[in-house]
């Protein structure tokens, strides 16, 4: 049986892999390397919580990451026009500690605020491309895993760390305001005030017109699970009692352990008012993290509803790490993983389309040769999406940075 | 008095409710371990589990708290435990610093617990997948010591 089965698997595996042109939103190009600086001994690194490591603003395209090519991890930052073949020198944004993890958005038109952990504090700078503001440290404890996002002029930081009630470490929100190149702190507030019963960790935020939502993972259950809450009064900083995102097991509890694992939540805005969540969720052991996603807002009290499966079947027991989540005001919605179902990690997509995940896509240029893992993504004004990943040749070798352009199909000649 | 009494007896017969690495073992950091394996030559033991994992709660109680698996991994292996959706970071031989939930996802721990014998150098000699028993622990303490020519 398992031999009849074997060809018709391998059938579908492929239609899996390889959908008609003309279904794919984006026309790709040719990937392009966002820094020559590489090589034996540099390890380039795009972390950050909820996976901001790509923005757009105006006609500039930015990046930032972490890398050791000055033997201490530092950040740094490049960016290009959209019709240039090539990025800019890598800029390094942080100081003289070590950085980690930097997370990247647009402010407005022509600026971008980059956050970082550095020596355990969270330190944030803006640049215009030309020049670099200088560089604002909060007073903050043991504290890093930022995330960001912007509305106007205004910056809206989430970040953990310790707790000074236990020995955990706890979400907070630091609103900030702009002028040219220069930060200044405004409100901050824990996004949830209870008394911490265990840790939470990698939080993300995203900003609607009325309301500011963040997510992050919590171990307040004895297992690792996705927790959100809201702000609904613009102009202050405290948030609605937090709700669980991730869904937990059907059925009676197992005999042992708490429930099953996630990680790493993603969030961005799509349409007016929406916002999509997505992470690496172990429900099924057997299969280990799939792609999981829920959508805000839910009907009733619920922040979020129920749970979908990203990725499509033909992912079965591969891995699937890492997803990045981008939106657009006109609806769109696109996510992006990294998957072992081939024969090395590649870059796979899925977008949102009449209320269905499409068919997964292997990005050309981000799979086929090579480890291609940790992805970064975000649609511009038009509809293109760009995308930002990590390249190996072999698993734990030197890394290459890359950046692929994805023209909106329904975009007109340029 | 009372009071205080029930706190002790909640500390002492509650059980663990996350699985952590077993106890009575000495498991280090992966990277410390590595950098132990190396200088001592030995084989590394990599026990990849994660917060509130049912499956390695079950293995520590089931076979890690047997006598003999303990003398044998504790004698003949350096041990390591990965939290593999920790954001601890880590530095590998190699000099590249990743996190915990990263040496996870290099090692291919979709699912836990997984355990993984590996030479000093990192490089995978077996792996287990999945609740394990005591017998599955020392056959494969066997197969690894015939297989780095250390037959015991």
């Amino acid at each position: 049986m398992m031999f009849r089965l074997t060809p018709l698997v391998l059938l579908l595996a492929g239609y899996g892999l390889t959908q008609p042109a003309a279904a794919q939103p984006w026309k790709f190009g040719q990937p392009l390397a966002v820094t020559e600086v590489q090589g034996d001994g540099i390890f380039h690194h795009l972390e950050s919580a909820g996976r901001r490591n790509i923005a757009v603003a105006g006609d500039s395209v930015a990046i930032s990451w972490e890398d050791n090519r000055n033997e201490t991890p530092a950040i740094f930052f490049a960016h290009k026009s959209r019709q240039s073949e090539a990025f800019s020198k890598a800029i390094r944004i942080s100081g003289k500690g070590e950085a980690y993890e930097p997370s990247l958005t647009a402010l407005g038109e022509d600026r971008f605020a980059i956050a970082w952990e550095e020596a355990g504090r969270v330190h944030l700078r803006l640049s215009d491309g030309k020049q670099l503001g200088p560089i604002l440290k909060l007073d903050v404890k043991q504290a890093g895993q930022t995330s960001l996002t912007a509305k106007g002029d205004t910056l809206l930081l989430v970040y953990a760390a310790a707790d000074p009630n236990s020995r955990h470490r706890r979400v907070y929100l630091q609103q900030l305001d702009t002028d040219g190149l220069t930060l200044q702190t405004g409100n901050t507030c824990r996004v949830d005030p209870e008394p911490l019963k265990q840790a939470q960790l990698y939080p993300t935020v995203s900003k609607l017109p009325d309301r500011t939502v963040v997510a992050w993972e919590d171990r307040r259950h004895g297992h690792t699970i996705i927790m959100a809450a809201e702000n609904r009064q613009p102009g202050t900083c405290r948030f609605d009692k937090p709700q669980r995102i991730s869904e937990p097991l059907p059925g009676p509890r197992p005999p042992y352990g708490k429930g099953h694992g996630v990680t790493r939540v993603a969030m961005d805005r799509y349409g007016q008012d929406r916002v999509l969540a997505a992470w690496a969720d172990k429900r099924n052991f057997r299969e280990g993290y799939d792609i999981y996603a829920s959508h805000y807002p839910a009907r009733g009290d619920a922040l979020f509803g129920s749970n979908q499966k990203v990725q499509d079947p033909f992912g079965g027991v591969a891995q699937q790490w890492h997803p990045s989540v981008a939106g657009s005001p006109s609806g769109q919605l696109v996510v992006a993983w990294d998957d072992s179902r081939d024969a090395q990690t590649n870059i796979l997509l899925s977008w949102y389309t009449d209320g269905q995940w499409s068919d997964d896509l292997s990005v050309p240029g981000a799979s086929g040769d090579h480890e291609q893992n940790h992805p970064s993504i975000t649609l511009d004004r038009h509809g293109n999406l760009h995308l930002a990943w990590v390249e190996r040749e072999t698993v734990g070798g030197p890394t290459r940075l890359r950046y692929l352009f994805g023209k909106a199909a329904s975009a007109g000649p340029e | 008095m009372r009071r205080i009494l029930l706190i002790l007896l909640s500390v002492l017969f509650v059980p663990a409710v996350w699985a952590d690495a077993p106890k009575g073992y000495p498991f280090h950091a992966f990277d410390q371990a590595m950098n132990q394996a190396r200088e001592q030559n030995k084989i590394l033991f990599v026990y990849f589990g994660r917060y509130g994992c049912g499956y390695c709660e079950k293995t520590n109680k089931e076979a890690f708290s047997d006598d003999q698996v303990r003398q044998i991994y504790t004698d003949n292996y350096v041990l390591a435990y990965v939290d593999s959706e920790s954001g601890k970071r880590l530095q590998l031989p190699s000099g590249e610093r990743i996190t915990e939930h990263e040496v996870g996802t290099r090692y291919n721990a979709f699912v836990t617990p997984v355990f993984t014998f590996m030479t000093p150098q990192g490089k995978p000699l077996k792996r287990l997948v999945g609740v394990q028993r005591i017998e599955d622990l020392l056959s494969a303490h066997e197969e690894v010591q015939a297989q780095t020519g250390n037959p015991s």
